[in-house]
């Protein structure tokens, strides 16, 4: 078990950045996870985690040990990779026993230890089965069990489940989460998926072009986003230009004619008045009726709804800016019909405007 | 701080493992090939202590190398009502030329006919075929030009007979000797190698590409000049310069024609040059003259290689778009067509196996001494093989010989793909290179450099092909024959996933340990198939074992012994024991294309770039 610590590492290829001046430190036990789009140097960054790659600059330590230039098989780490890796040549039962030997385990507790992880991960009775013969579900699942068989200091997930189809991607990952929860072994995940990213994690770093744009758990990440780029990755949601009209405790923003009250993602954000400035509005926090807290006005024009179920999407256009609300299945909104609806302050995140990349 | 880095990732890529590797092919490479090739320029480049051209101008200068009007030799001469076709003596150098040119022309010719028959159309036997055309691809070195000399014969060759005398075919008879007919002998067995490459072009071609052409309007000739023929260069360009280079250091057919038929024009090339050179070298030493011709040679084959290389590089974009249902096209040819094909191949089929028929019957009946025709079935030469003990010795040597090679080989080429494919050291595209480019250099370029560096550096010593040449001709084959080997198993390695190493390392286990229990275990069969590719080249292997064979009687591998039979040292009829030796070469190569065939799933490589 242990502490995983980055510190400013960098990795280039080429001109492209894939690691840029990373400082983030991952609790013993936790269940870390990267979160980014394809390309942004999520993977890169796991790989020097498991010293598969190694940083231009900066250090990496496990535990405050250094590990920086420590070659992989020396750091005791178990990665699962995306397309599992699995030795086509080997048997279930010698993929999973290899780093057991590696380590000189001796025959009767390496086959005690096998079937242990094999129990754990549901693989019990498959043994002498080979990769070519498993499904998708099962190889995922050996690939797990091999890497948990050695008892790593830290287990790498990248992208673990991106090969399976939907629905065993949804029983998957409860079981991976279940299985740390069980092993409480610091675990560090990549994905592109943001749901499940969300579902998994204790933490979440956002990483995009190399850099690593927030750190948080997932509510935080959701409901606090500290940039564009944060709050147009994570969720859905409609975002509306404006200026800051006044700048105090809450933000006064002006969208044409609209005067909308909103709030500041964290505290280090500054915005003066007069600056260019982006609203959040996540489609389920709008209500109908208005509700008791402080909240913020908005009239349009019904342009299209559609019917999903457990909600009905509706959007409303207000002078020509466009807006997604979720509102009840039932509600009676006919398109043409001019409504008013409600949005709480603190559900409005006011944001400085930057570059979207 | 950037020196710190590359020292720091030195030692990461650089561990123990690597590091051998690394070492001992690079020793290997500059041992074996690159510096005796560097001190044979460099000698061919000095004249009394100094830099010079002298050499090469002596060559250009002289009317025996480089002569712009014919000094002798015939070219559709009607004497007596016999056709003479020879060829014109235009100097060994433009001969050589001349000879490389037509042969990879013809080739270039034949090759693409037989591949777009093969890629494009259904017909009824096309899989007899397909393996019929791969019979001149059979070793019978020097054998197979003395059959066609044999056939070509004015008065008792069986060609005449047939075409003048009985089928009154020809208004006269036809005599092929000389320049064409060394251009005949290597056409007939070259043309292969340009049909395979550009065969498997033609079938990687994404369909869709000559589909969207005729949707748009184009078909026939058209259709093929536009884009078949565009889209499949890679594949020719490829086969071409591998027939140039072929052709150009071809020691079997002017040899085999001698043999055949003694006339002195099939002495006027380049590589006969060398070889006799070496026959001088026990009692003398060898002329910076021959030095200077086999630099020529080597520089355009090298040159010509690199250059192809590159283009191929760069044209093989028709790969890249893959998708969709992928059946290469081919059509059911209308009547008429059918007839045409059904011809033209059996025609070329007949013609290019005539070396390998008439070799079996060399072997088998008392052809050799009969005349026009063989009357009797003898299994004396074949039991020669196991009786004569030249012969049983030339066979051992060669078998033992081409094992060790292929140890070395495997050895050699498995470090290098490994490296090449997998590590990140400085210098190892250089390494690629090396590796790559003994396919372009000429095998008794290679043999002159041999004696050059050893001879002179290591005298009386086992590296001293004087003393003993056996150590220098394994390695002589390993160097020549190395690109099978490592590119097959570079292909096996492109197979693999990296991840799957990774994983492996991830887990604990050391650079040596993911090798041998890894990697090892997966590319096992492509080590194996170019394994056996490489020792039946090994065993057939003709420029160096016919010049540095030379040297020692007692070390004589088969092809420098068959030489010897065909050039006529040993007693009439000899010749058929060389074709003994042929049917075994023979044999063996079948044996291994069916293993290669059923047992390790795969197809034999063959050449190409």
């Amino acid at each position: 078990m242990v502490k995983v610590e980055l510190k400013e590492i960098t990795k280039r290829f080429g001109e492209v950045l894939a690691a840029d001046n990373i400082t983030l430190e991952i609790s013993n036990g936790e269940f870390f996870t990267f979160l980014g789009p394809s390309g942004c140097g999520k993977t890169t960054t796991l790989r020097i985690i498991a010293g598969l790659e190694f940083p231009d600059s900066g250090k990496l330590f496990f535990n405050d040990d250094d590990v920086t230039n420590l070659p992989t098989y020396k750091r005791n780490t178990g990665m699962v990779f995306q397309n599992y890796a699995l030795w086509p040549h080997m048997s279930v039962f010698n993929n999973v026993a290899y780093g057991l030997k590696i380590r000189k385990i001796s025959k009767e507790e390496a086959k005690e230890r096998v079937q242990k992880v094999l129990n754990l991960v549901n693989l019990a009775g498959l043994e002498n089965r080979y990769p070519s013969q498993l499904s998708g579900g099962q190889q995922q699942r050996v690939a797990l069990a091999r890497a948990l068989v050695i008892e790593p200091k830290v287990l790498l997930l990248d992208e673990p489940l991106s090969n399976l189809d939907a629905k065993l991607r949804l029983r998957m990952r409860e079981e991976i989460k279940d299985l740390q929860k069980r092993l409480k072994i610091t675990t560090i995940y990549v994905t592109h998926d943001q749901e499940e990213a969300m579902v998994i994690s204790d933490r979440i770093a956002i990483q995009n072009k190399g850099k690593i744009l927030q750190v948080g758990t997932p509510t935080e990440i959701y409901n606090r986003p500290q940039s564009l780029f944060v709050a147009t990755f994570i969720g859905g949601g409609s975002l509306l230009e404006g200026i800051a009209d006044k700048a105090g405790e809450k933000i006064q923003v002006k969208i044409d004619n609209i005067n909308i009250q909103g709030v500041l993602s964290s505290d280090e954000q500054r915005i003066k008045e007069g600056d260019k400035v982006a609203v959040v509005l996540r489609p389920e926090n709008f209500v109908l009726e208005k509700p008791k807290s402080a909240s913020n006005q908005l009239r349009g024009i019904v342009e299209w709804t559609a019917f999903v179920g457990s909600r009905t999407d509706v959007r409303i256009n207000i002078n020509e800016r466009r807006l997604i609300i979720h509102a009840p299945p039932d509600v009676d909104v006919p398109v043409g019909k001019e409504v008013t609806f409600y949005i709480s302050q603190e559900d409005t995140i006011v944001l400085p405007m930057e570059e979207v990349s | 701080m950037d020196v710190r880095k590359t020292w720091n990732r030195l030692r990461r890529e650089l561990d123990l493992m690597t590091g051998t590797q690394t070492l001992l092919s690079v020793f290997i490479l500059i041992f074996f090939l690159i510096t005796p090739l560097f001190l044979m320029v460099e000698e061919a480049f000095v004249y009394k202590g100094e830099v010079s051209l002298k050499w090469f101008f002596d060559i250009i200068g002289d009317a025996e190398f480089v002569s712009f009007k014919s000094k002798g030799g015939r070219l559709f001469e009607v004497h007596r009502n016999i056709m003479y076709i020879w060829g014109l003596d235009h100097g060994i150098l433009l001969n050589t030329l001349l000879v490389a040119v037509v042969v990879t022309v013809s080739c270039c010719v034949i090759g693409v006919a037989v591949a777009l028959i093969m890629a494009r159309y259904k017909f009824r036997g096309k899989e007899v075929f397909r393996v019929l055309l791969l019979i001149p691809l059979l070793a019978t070195p020097f054998v197979n030009a003395y059959v066609i000399g044999k056939l070509f014969k004015p008065t008792g060759g069986l060609i005449n007979l047939i075409l003048f005398d009985i089928l009154h075919l020809l208004p006269w008879r036809i005599d092929i000797d000389g320049l064409f007919g060394i251009a005949l002998a290597q056409t007939l067995s070259y043309y292969p190698i340009v049909y395979l490459n550009v065969f498997a072009t033609l079938m990687n071609i994404d369909p869709s590409l000559e589909e969207q052409a005729e949707n748009l309007g184009s078909k026939g000739f058209r259709l093929f000049r536009s884009i078949t023929l565009p889209l499949s260069l890679p594949g020719l360009a490829a086969g071409a310069i591998i027939v140039f280079i072929f052709s150009m250091e071809d020691l079997g057919a002017p040899i085999g024609f001698l043999g055949a038929r003694a006339n002195p024009l099939s002495r006027k090339v380049v590589s006969y040059q060398i070889y006799s050179s070496f026959a001088e070298a026990l009692a003398g030493g060898i002329s910076p003259r021959t030095y200077a011709l086999a630099v020529i040679m080597l520089i355009l084959s090298v040159i010509g290689f690199v250059i192809v290389k590159q283009f191929v590089s760069l044209k093989s974009y028709a790969m890249l778009s893959r998708g969709g249902r992928w059946s290469p096209r081919a059509r059911k040819p209308p009547f008429k067509y059918g007839c045409v094909i059904y011809i033209f191949l059996v025609t070329l089929i007949i013609a290019a196996s005539m070396p390998q028929i008439g070799t079996v019957l060399l072997a088998t009946t008392n052809w050799a001494t009969s005349g026009t025709l063989p009357t009797e079935f003898t299994t004396k030469y074949l039991s020669s093989l196991a009786t004569n003990p030249d012969v049983t010795r030339a066979i051992v040597n060669s078998l033992m010989y081409s094992s060790a090679a292929i140890m070395i080989m495997i050895l050699v080429g498995a470090s290098i793909a490994y490296v090449v494919a997998r590590r990140d050291i400085p210098g190892r595209s250089l390494l690629d290179v090396f590796a790559t480019v003994p396919v372009a250099v000429p095998g008794i370029a290679l043999a002159v450099g041999y004696f050059l560096f050893f001879s002179r550096n290591f005298r009386g010593t086992f590296l001293d092909p004087l003393t003993d040449p056996a150590l220098l001709l394994i390695f002589a084959y390993s160097v020549r024959r190395l690109p099978f080997t490592s590119r097959a198993i570079f292909a096996g390695l492109q197979q693999i996933d990296v991840s799957l190493e990774e994983a492996s390392l991830n887990i604990g286990a050391k650079r040596s340990t993911t090798f041998l229990r890894i990697v090892l275990p997966m590319i096992v069969s492509n080590i194996v198939g170019g394994g056996i590719l490489s020792f039946v080249y090994s065993m057939s292997e003709v420029s160096t074992s016919s010049t540095l064979g030379a040297l020692r009687e007692d070390r004589m591998p088969i092809t420098f012994f068959i030489s010897q039979i065909v050039y006529g040292v040993a007693a009439v009829g000899a010749v058929s024991i060389g074709a003994a030796l042929c049917v075994l070469l023979m044999s063996i190569q079948i044996l291994a294309m069916v293993i290669s065939n059923l047992i390790l799933k795969q197809r034999v490589a063959f050449l190409g770039v």
